[in-house]
């Protein structure tokens, strides 16, 4: 008896507190919320902040059906799916609101299901909001439960409503996918930089250096001339701005350049080969293809794939009262293409063009650095980490206060550039024809 | 204590150690971060060369009193009066440290994961599996720790490796951070997050004696040093000083910006765990030595009968904090800066009251 009455109360007890395993107050189905995929933050009308929320419609598994035809938030759905805010299986509101999260929560009533915040992919900021600062929009995000750390920041021009109503994923049914893997091509290009949020709001507080964000726009595909008759010329030094890239097709969102702030407000711009020197002064360049005029042919390119082969070292030392910074910056390149067909990869020839190649990357590298110590003396380099050891404690760091010196610091720049392959091709031929001047004949 | 079963070296170590780590998964590495700044991990190691100075002279005082456990020794010393004065005085402690504990713990949870669930409930909850342990007894809590210090552990481990892409240790200069003397200060008073450790002498009787007491000891209060020092430099190596001394869990926030792939990110489920595992085994035993510690003093040989009224006394004192803001500045404060004045300078003070009574020594030393 005394067994059983024993098998029993553990019954119980296991039974009451089986209870808490279906969750309590906190417990929410998948299906009841919607996730929120971009945020964007635009200057109200009526009232301080107007805010855009992107979020999938689950319409077709877990990536929400694409409108057929038009992409762009220019569905063949037409004008019902416009006054919704359809754009390719996501819906695209928009609320104005004394406060970020208050817009969120207003944004409940948009859609039947409540609007979760913990998958965002990117926050989004209009330039002329950044401009004004951002971190009244920020902090809330810092302390809310929901926020990914993850979460990228973006600042484009125009508004943050326009740039998220353009980005289309045409590859794959998956919005969120696409969206993440869109950040990826920082990797892949080195064209802007990939700004996690908690990297962004550190940045904001850090006596160390300034913040940065992922410059975007929204090109309208007019930027292609039409052809005409003119010579071709080679231009290799492009500067663009984001909407500017000559090109059609595909999403008309892009991320192009590096936002640069001082504090919290933004002050300025990198363009795409600043960009490029940025993250391979700060060591975060994965990989991307340069073109260069041919020394020896200038009609002709020659293309390298440049890697960071070791992280930068920077050496800081005070001279009469005056920081000056020495940066050794390793760089490894892979010989993709000699259109003139001269064979750079002799060995006698090899030295010669990594020495241009290390001219280039030097004064790009110091100009870029020059640009943001004179223009809006803001260290994106984080150049003060190494000023830091300068001090003994943080009390001495902040009264000399680097990021008001940042402007005065002496940057000696050096590149050691390796060129170590040249593709599959060892050492090109020459072009058998009967024209004069063959491609590779010297 | 009176012996309540008996466990060997691993389960003791897990025990202390768990109990002296778990602190890592709270508030403790913002404070310390915002009182040191970038030397948050110097002022650690100062604590734990304080706290095991202190350990050096409880372990002479234990020596000189063979076979008895911290509350013997007090009687012995200063009288039964005063020495069951002294008892209920470290009932009270525990009382108030695992109310402490489990409310910071909820401030914690419902900050970043239970945001809706009501404070009673989630005090309620690891009350009740407090009470459940301590019901068990101390072995069944020990063997408890040792199960899940290998999952607590590893978890631990872990997180640290996985955001090791984050970390750059320029972020840990200045190297004194807010102060060399500062630094040491604060060390010296942090060394009460290492109150803990007094448990040991507690419950001597049940963990074969000084061997094992001396053992355990000192590498547990190692480990904690190395553990808290290293989180805090990784953390700091991650966010920055200034964005460091924000983080109400800087462990947790750490486990929230590893990100190495699309596949693998979003792991702070493994934070949540180790995170509720370490605080229930130190809540567990914090409140079963309150209980016992109680019972000594009132000569109640069973302390069954006692658990439910230790529950709701440590629940009313769980919520006498209105707020965090009270949590953090008033009460964790207390215990993990002030508590020194009691599990350490007490029996320091019954110590060198033993040498000028010539109480304990070689004539009161059991056979080894």
């Amino acid at each position: 008896m005394q067994k059983v009455h024993r098998f029993f109360f553990a019954f119980l007890i296991a039974m009451f507190f089986s209870l808490s395993l279906s969750g309590c107050y906190d417990s929410t189905e998948i299906d009841e919320e919607v996730y929120a995929l971009a945020v964007g933050v635009d200057k109200g009308v009526s009232n301080i902040i107007r805010v855009t929320i992107q979020y999938a419609t689950y319409k077709d598994g877990g990536g929400g059906q694409k409108s057929g035809g038009g992409g762009n938030g220019e569905s063949a759905g037409g004008g019902k799916e416009e006054e919704s805010g359809e754009v390719d299986g996501t819906v695209v509101a928009t609320v104005e609101a004394p406060s970020l999260l208050e817009a969120i929560n207003m944004l409940n009533l948009s859609s039947n299901r409540q609007i979760s915040l913990f998958h965002t992919k990117m926050l989004v900021f209009s330039e002329d909001y950044a401009r004004e600062g951002v971190m009244r929009y920020v902090e809330p995000l810092a302390r809310y439960r929901q926020v990914r750390d993850s979460m990228r920041v973006v600042v484009c021009q125009g508004t943050a409503e326009e740039f998220i109503k353009k980005g289309s994923d045409y590859v794959g049914a998956n919005m969120s996918k696409g969206m993440e893997l869109s950040f990826y091509q920082s990797q892949n290009t080195g064209y802007f930089p990939d700004v996690f949020f908690h990297d962004f709001y550190a940045s904001v507080l850090s006596p160390y250096g300034q913040s940065t964000a992922i410059y975007a726009g929204v090109n309208d595909f007019k930027q292609l001339e039409v052809p005409t008759n003119r010579e071709l010329k080679l231009v290799t030094d492009l500067d663009m701005k984001p909407g500017q890239i000559p090109r059609k097709g595909g999403s008309k969102s892009e991320f192009f350049g590096t936002a640069v702030f001082d504090g919290d407000k933004m002050v300025g711009y990198l363009l795409q080969n600043e960009t490029r020197f940025y993250l391979i002064a700060t060591g975060k360049f994965q990989w991307g293809t340069f073109t260069f005029k041919d020394p020896q042919s200038p009609n002709y390119a020659f293309l390298l794939e440049i890697t960071n082969s070791r992280k930068p070292e920077v050496e800081f030392r005070f001279e009469e009262g005056v920081p000056v910074i020495d940066l050794k910056i390793g760089l490894e390149a892979e010989l993709v293409s000699s259109q003139s067909r001269i064979n750079y990869e002799d060995l006698d020839r090899i030295a010669e063009l990594e020495t241009e190649v290390e001219k280039y990357f030097c004064d790009g590298i110091k100009r870029t650095i020059d640009k943001t110590q004179q223009e809006w003396n803001s260290d994106i380099f984080f150049f003060g980490k190494k000023a830091a050891a300068q001090f003994r404690t943080i009390q001495e760091m902040e009264s000399y206060n680097w990021l008001q010196h940042y402007h005065q610091a002496e940057v000696n720049v050096d590149v050691d550039v390796k060129i170590r392959r040249s593709g599959f091709l060892f050492k090109a031929m020459p072009i058998q024809s009967t024209s004069a001047g063959q491609k590779g004949r010297e | 204590m009176t012996r309540e079963g008996n466990f060997g070296f691993l389960e003791t170590f897990s025990l202390i150690a768990i109990a002296l780590i778990n602190k890592v998964f709270y508030t403790s590495p913002m404070i310390i971060i915002s009182e040191l700044g970038t030397s948050a991990w110097l002022g650690t190691l100062i604590s734990c060369l304080t706290s095991l100075s202190f350990f050096g002279l409880l372990y002479i005082l234990m020596k000189r009193f063979q076979g008895q456990d911290l509350f013997q020794i007090f009687e012995k010393v200063t009288g039964k009066l005063v020495g069951r004065g002294l008892t209920l005085l470290f009932s009270f402690y525990f009382l108030y440290y695992t109310a402490i504990n489990v409310r910071e713990f909820t401030a914690i949870l419902k900050a970043y994961s239970l945001p809706f669930t009501p404070i009673s409930l989630i005090v309620l909850s690891l009350l009740a599996i407090a009470a459940a342990m301590a019901y068990v007894g101390l072995e069944g809590i020990a063997r408890v720790a040792y199960v899940f210090a290998f999952p607590i552990f590893g978890g631990l481990v872990l997180i640290l490796v996985l955001a090791y892409p984050v970390y750059d240790w320029d972020y840990l200069r200045p190297i004194f951070g807010y102060g060399l003397e500062n630094t040491i200060i604060k060390g010296f008073l942090r060394s009460s997050a290492y109150g803990e450790i007094i448990i040991l002498a507690i419950i001597i009787n049940s963990i074969h004696g000084l061997k094992t007491f001396r053992q355990v000891g000192v590498n547990a209060l190692l480990l904690k040093g190395v553990v808290m020092s290293l989180c805090c430099a990784c953390i700091l190596a991650a966010f920055q000083y200034p964005s460091s001394s924000e983080h109400l869990s800087g462990m947790f926030q750490l486990s929230r910006v590893i990100y190495h792939s699309r596949f693998l990110q979003r792991i702070e489920a493994i934070f949540l765990f180790i995170w509720v595992f370490a605080s229930a085994v130190t809540v567990a035993l914090s409140f079963y030595v309150s209980l016992q510690a109680y019972c000594r003093t009132f000569l109640i040989e069973n302390h069954r009968p006692l658990l439910l009224s230790f529950l709701l006394l440590t629940s009313t004192v769980a919520f006498i904090p209105r707020n965090l803001s009270q949590i953090l500045e008033i009460h964790v404060i207390a215990i993990r800066e002030y508590s020194l004045l009691l599990v350490y300078a007490v029996p320091i003070l019954v110590l060198f009251l033993a040498l000028i009574l010539k109480r304990g020594g070689k004539s009161n030393a059991k056979s080894p």
